[in-house]
């Protein structure tokens, strides 16, 4: 009722299956719209979300398993959102986690249509976003980064990374630099020399 | 050896299956199990001592005879003290695997002995331990100990619960009120003398402001209805244990309780700290205190804006210094005036010093109120000194037990080392002197929390510059006007006298040299430092420094007849007229006593009794264990004599405290008793040992499956279930619970994930509070990362706490908006990135449990080989069973996307321009900004990869 419908990309679709769920109210964050959908929630172009609520799940104990069967492999990201609304949780919990687990499903829990629909609101948000939030805090300096990408090869340590700074003088030349020239430096061994000239020479892909 | 000791010991040992033992606080526990284990003998086999905390280690095995068994010792190694027969300290973690991976031979294990039986539950792995020890070895003994009855009783049956996970069915009750004890305790008891030591008017009115705040608050509490009526009482309130009764309670349904009655639960904790330090602490620190409570909590506290607690502040403030306006008041006058606050009585015995400070008008005067305790310390002292100067002088050689009292040492116990230092400081320098240097102290600090930019608070202020005032407002609100008493004037003479006296103190170094100085300017400043170092330790250096520094002097003039003073309780008048008497004294004359006089803090934990053999102890904060201690080393040495001096402030909540902590042991022994005459133990709890060590445990479903399966139910061992955990995992009570559901629990060190439940799952697991702690380390992205490397189906663990609420925060907490800080937007992230990541949310240990067993339904068993090498690589660096090993350069792609300017979405487009790193390297910076679509990004990058390295010189 937000918006029209109609294939736009920065709202959520919403299968006409949850009209009248609650839980729409508190989707307000981002745009929605109905659609003919499979899914109930279409979060992006590779994310879908079913919902279902606990308390629903008693009372229609296949009801997930049919819906996820539905869904085909049509998506990446293939949420079950439950909604713990019942106080014996552990049981149908449990069937709702094997469910989930064993059909390629993520299960998130919310305790309250607000923090359900918040779920379903950021997946949407956050479609895009690279993952540093949850990478933890790097330092931005030059030597930092320069540590954090050279200690990417196995067993290269902090030392080494001041080793080869001084000794190349900039990371394009580390990388380009000849096996001879890298077991040149104090240090690196015979071991890590290839495996520093294997991460810079070999190719990304390789030939399949 | 204490004569109920051997009672103790010989009725435990009456049961080869061993005991558990609860005895009260300070009753001598370590010695009790010292002279446990010297009847050890190695032919029985090896004794293994678990739980005990380092002082306890210490107090046990005075002689460090025994070794401690930890996981820097190599396999083989712990082997061979595991044989040995010997006795030794061990960690449970390492016990429980070296059980597990069957490295530890039951049969050489002849019994353990458990340390502080309360902390155990049944989940604990000590519980786990006795539990596969004594199922394939059932001569094992345990030997259960713990001297906090208290915390026995807490929850329900506890006594029960842990006799039960133990395997034990003899429960041994020691109370101090017990008849043994009781009757060789009080056979020769020790000569105490109950000082009561009224506290200031100042100090009473806190007290009883900070007991009004406390109730107010608890009638607060009441009315959320949230909480048992019963146990919320003033005198609960006073002891840390109050905590554990609201936060058991509360715990369940936290996430529903509004922000008041949370703030509720946290101002009760500050208050009780408040109640202590009254007593504890000097007028100065204390006022110190208050300060930075107030500027830490101020906006968001309750108890902070009721009533009662603007005069806390108040006392607080007059007990350290007074603050007049007027130019018209002249120093005589100040002083009259000042005198109206007091009662007359007490007058005198208060150490009063008139400074005033002048500024613009105003005046502030030093009050400094010394803590009535010093006083009576002192006076004591005196008293033991003259006693033995009189004796020496009459040639009396008093002899009893062999002992000349003369030189016997006087221990002086306290709570804590900071007031073991500040009392030192007193005999050695003087009250005053202590006081001043307090002050002088809160002054500067003064300067410094004034310099701290807070907003409530007034602005930076250098001590050059104190008239100058910023445009703050002192007043944030009415209330908190009230309660931040400190008006600008005051506020500005404060600081004022803070620039004075560190004018002094520039001016005191600069005549350090000078010879009537030195010693002022030695024991203010090299001789505090000094005693810094030197305080707390009692070696002989200590003392003999201590002598170095003080000249004894004798002072014959004293002719009080101390027995007739000092027996029981002292009138108030007649002490107060002593002190008067006295006041000028307050010089060197106890120096002579310095040699013996030692300080303890009781919360070092040591025994320091029988290591120095006191004659005479000062109990300066009371403490029921300590008085134990002092009552069995009184017993151990009858022919000693021994005085002891209690201090109470009268009428205050240190001796409400003292007496309850009697009351609530007594009670919880009581409560022991009645549970021991209704426990239901079963006869022989070796048939349940039966049902566990299988894996046909009826309760597990698929347990029940494979019975039916297998023809007849014939157990087959290579069909146990089985599940590989991380060493690591030990720590936890997680694999004990899934070895209770018959599982079979293989320990190995994994590089990747903490449980394998087969080759496909791998699960990392995360508490809580693990969870939002490792998701702002990063390691939780990591540790994702390598599971879904190698694993097909990696699994997140989310553990919630049974006695905790299951869920992440109420919907009043989530806000409005899509915050990156909230755990949704975290979840959200970590499962965009990580699609094929699994989440299992599970209530409880138990329910963990229980989804671990659903999930293996259906799977082939974990292979331990494989999972311990999975992730480490092999010598050629190729890691095994890498998905995206075969298909990619796996370390240039980590390289790759590790540099500035590469993103989640550009960087499959540069793998697809460039063939490999050293390509790339040379790329002009055109192409890059058509491979990374955009030319910041290519510049960010291009820079990085071209920046000089900064050369070290």
């Amino acid at each position: 009722s937000v918006s029209s419908a109609g294939g736009n990309r920065n709202s959520i679709l919403v299968s006409h299956r949850q009209k009248g769920n609650p839980l729409l109210k508190h989707i307000r964050n981002v745009r929605w719209a109905f659609a003919d959908i499979v899914c109930d929630y279409l979060l992006g172009q590779n994310s879908c979300a079913l919902y279902l609520s606990l308390r629903y799940h008693l009372l229609h104990p296949d009801y997930l398993y049919f819906r996820i069967r539905e869904l085909q492999k049509n998506f990446k990201l293939r949420v079950v959102l439950c909604h713990v609304d019942v106080e014996d949780v552990v049981k149908p919990l449990h069937e709702v986690t094997k469910t989930a687990l064993l059909h390629d499903c993520t299960l998130l829990c919310g305790w309250s249509l607000e923090e359900c629909g918040r779920y379903l609101e950021t997946i949407k948000v956050y479609e895009n976003k690279p993952a540093d939030l949850i990478q933890g805090q790097m330092d931005m300096d030059y030597l930092s980064r320069l540590n954090h990408a050279l200690t990417a090869v196995r067993h290269v340590n902090k030392t080494d990374v001041v080793t080869l700074g001084s000794t190349f003088g900039s990371l394009s030349h580390i990388m380009d630099a000849s096996m001879e020239d890298l077991a040149r430096c104090p240090g690196i061994g015979e071991r890590k020399v290839k495996r520093l000239y294997d991460t810079f020479h070999e190719p990304f892909k390789r030939a399949v | 050896m204490v004569q109920f000791h051997e009672h103790i010991i010989s009725d435990l040992l009456e049961d080869p299956s061993g005991g558990l033992v609860v005895i009260s606080a300070g009753l001598g526990l370590p010695k009790l199990i010292s002279s446990l284990l010297s009847l050890h003998d190695p032919s029985q086999g090896s004794v293994l001592i678990l739980n005990a905390s380092p002082s306890q280690k210490n107090s046990i095995d005075i002689n460090s005879q025994f070794a401690s068994i930890t996981s820097d010792l190599p396999a083989h190694n712990r082997l061979s003290l595991y044989t040995s027969g010997g006795i030794f300290f061990i960690t449970a973690r390492i016990l429980i695997v070296d059980l597990l991976t069957q490295r530890l031979p039951t049969t050489s294990v002849a019994g353990i002995i458990l340390i502080n039986a309360h902390s155990l539950s049944d989940t604990s792995t000590e519980a786990f331990i006795v539990r596969i020890l004594r199922s394939s070895n059932r001569s094992v003994y345990v030997r259960a100990f713990s001297d906090r009855p208290h915390a026995m009783v807490s929850g329900f049956a506890k006594a029960e619960r842990t006799l039960k996970c133990l395997f034990l069915r003899k429960l041994h009750l020691w109370p101090r009120f017990q008849v043994y004890v009781s009757q060789h305790l009080e056979r020769d008891p020790p000569e105490v003398i109950d000082i009561r030591v009224p506290m200031s008017p100042y100090m009473i009115g806190i007290q009883k402001a900070v007991i009004e705040v406390m109730d107010a608050c608890l009638k607060e509490m009441r009315k959320t209805n949230k909480v048992d009526v019963e146990d919320l009482t003033v005198e609960n309130g006073l002891f840390k244990s109050f905590d554990e009764i609201v936060r058991r309670q509360l715990d369940p349904i936290w996430h529903t309780l509004g922000k008041r009655t949370k703030q509720l639960v946290s101002d009760l904790k500050t208050l009780r700290k408040l109640l202590d330090y009254l007593a504890r602490y000097d007028a100065v620190t204390y006022l110190k205190y208050l300060d930075s409570l107030r500027a830490s909590e101020s906006f968001r506290s309750v108890w902070i804006f009721a009533e009662s607690s603007y005069k806390i502040f108040e006392y607080a403030k007059k007990r350290v210094y007074h603050f007049g306006s007027g130019k018209s008041i002249g120093l005589s006058k100040t002083v009259e005036f000042f005198y109206l606050y007091r009662h007359p009585k007490m007058r005198t015995s208060y150490e009063l010093a008139f400074q005033p400070f002048y500024q613009d008008g105003v005046l502030l005067e030093e009050i400094l109120e010394e803590p009535p305790k010093w006083k009576v310390l002192r006076d004591i002292l005196v008293e033991i000194q003259e006693e033995r100067q009189k004796q020496a002088m009459t040639g009396e050689e008093v002899i009893v037990g062999g002992e000349g009292d003369l030189n016997g040492i006087i221990l002086v116990a306290c709570k804590d080392e900071h007031s073991c230092m500040q009392l030192q400081d007193c005999i050695t320098k003087g009250q005053h002197e202590v006081m001043r240097a307090e002050w002088e102290k809160y002054l500067l600090s003064k300067v410094e929390l004034q310099a701290l930019p807070k907003a409530n608070k007034k602005k930076p202020k250098a001590p050059k510059g104190f008239g100058v005032l910023d445009g703050v407002t002192p007043s944030i609100s009415g209330q908190k006007a009230d309660v931040s008493s400190i008006s600008r004037p005051e506020n500005d003479a404060l600081l004022a006298a803070a620039y004075e006296i560190s004018k002094q103190a520039k001016r005191g170094t600069d005549v350090k040299d000078g010879g009537a100085n030195e010693e002022h300017g030695k024991g203010s400043k090299n001789g505090r430092n000094k005693k810094k170092t030197l305080i707390g330790k009692t070696d002989p250096e200590s003392e003999t420094s201590l002598q170095s520094e003080t000249n004894p002097s004798k002072n014959e003039e004293k002719t009080i007849d101390h027995n007739q003073s000092m027996v029981g309780h002292i009138p108030e008048s007649e002490y107060f007229d002593r002190s008067v008497l006295r006041k000028h004294d307050q010089g060197p004359e106890i120096t002579s006593l310095l040699p013996s006089l030692h300080f303890h803090a009781l919360e070092s934990d040591q025994s320091l009794l029988d290591i120095l053999q006191p004659s005479v102890i000062i109990v300066y904060h009371p403490d029921i264990a300590f008085v134990r201690e002092i009552e069995i080393y009184k017993s151990e040495n009858p022919s000693k004599q021994l005085k002891v001096y209690f201090l109470f402030y009268e009428d205050s909540t240190e001796v409400q405290k003292f007496e309850a902590s009697v009351r609530r042991e007594n009670g919880a022994f009581e409560s022991l008793i009645r549970q021991k005459s209704l426990m239901m133990l079963p006869v022989s709890q070796d048939e349940q040992l039966l049902g566990i060590s299988s894996s046909l445990e009826p309760q597990s479903v698929i347990a029940q499956n494979l019975i039916t399966r297998k023809a007849g139910g014939k157990k087959e061992s290579e069909k146990e279930m089985q599940i590989i955990v991380d060493m690591r995992e030990f720590m936890s009570s997680l694999p004990n619970v899934l070895h209770q559901k018959g599982l079979r629990i293989i320990p190995v060190t994994l590089e990747v994930g903490d449980y394998i439940l087969s080759p496909l799952i791998c699960v990392e697991r995360k508490s809580i509070q693990d969870l939002f702690g490792s998701f702002a380390s990063g390691r939780l992205y990591h540790q994702v990362e390598m599971m879904s490397r190698y694993y097909q189906i990696p699994v997140l663990l989310i553990e919630f706490s049974q006695d905790k609420s299951f869920s992440f925060q109420s919907a009043s907490e989530i806000g409005d908006d899509v915050t990156p800080n909230s755990i949704i937007s975290k979840l959200s992230l970590l499962v965009l990135h990580f699609p094929r990541l699994r989440i299992v949310w599970s209530r409880s240990l138990h329910a963990t449990a229980e989804i671990f067993t659903i999930l293996k339904a259906n799977q082939d068993e974990p292979h331990e080989a494989k999972a311990i090498r999975i992730g480490v690589p092999s010598e050629d660096g190729i890691i095994e069973n890498d998905v995206r090993a075969e298909n990619f350069n796996t370390s240039a792609v980590e390289f790759l996307r590790r540099l500035p300017g590469v993103t989640d979405s550009n960087y499959r487009s540069i793998m697809d321009g460039c063939k490999n790193l050293a390509e790339l390297a040379l790329l002009p910076i055109e192409k890059l900004a058509e491979l990374m679509g955009g030319q910041k990004a290519a510049t960010t990058l291009r820079d990085f990869l071209d920046a000089k390295y900064p050369t070290l010189l």
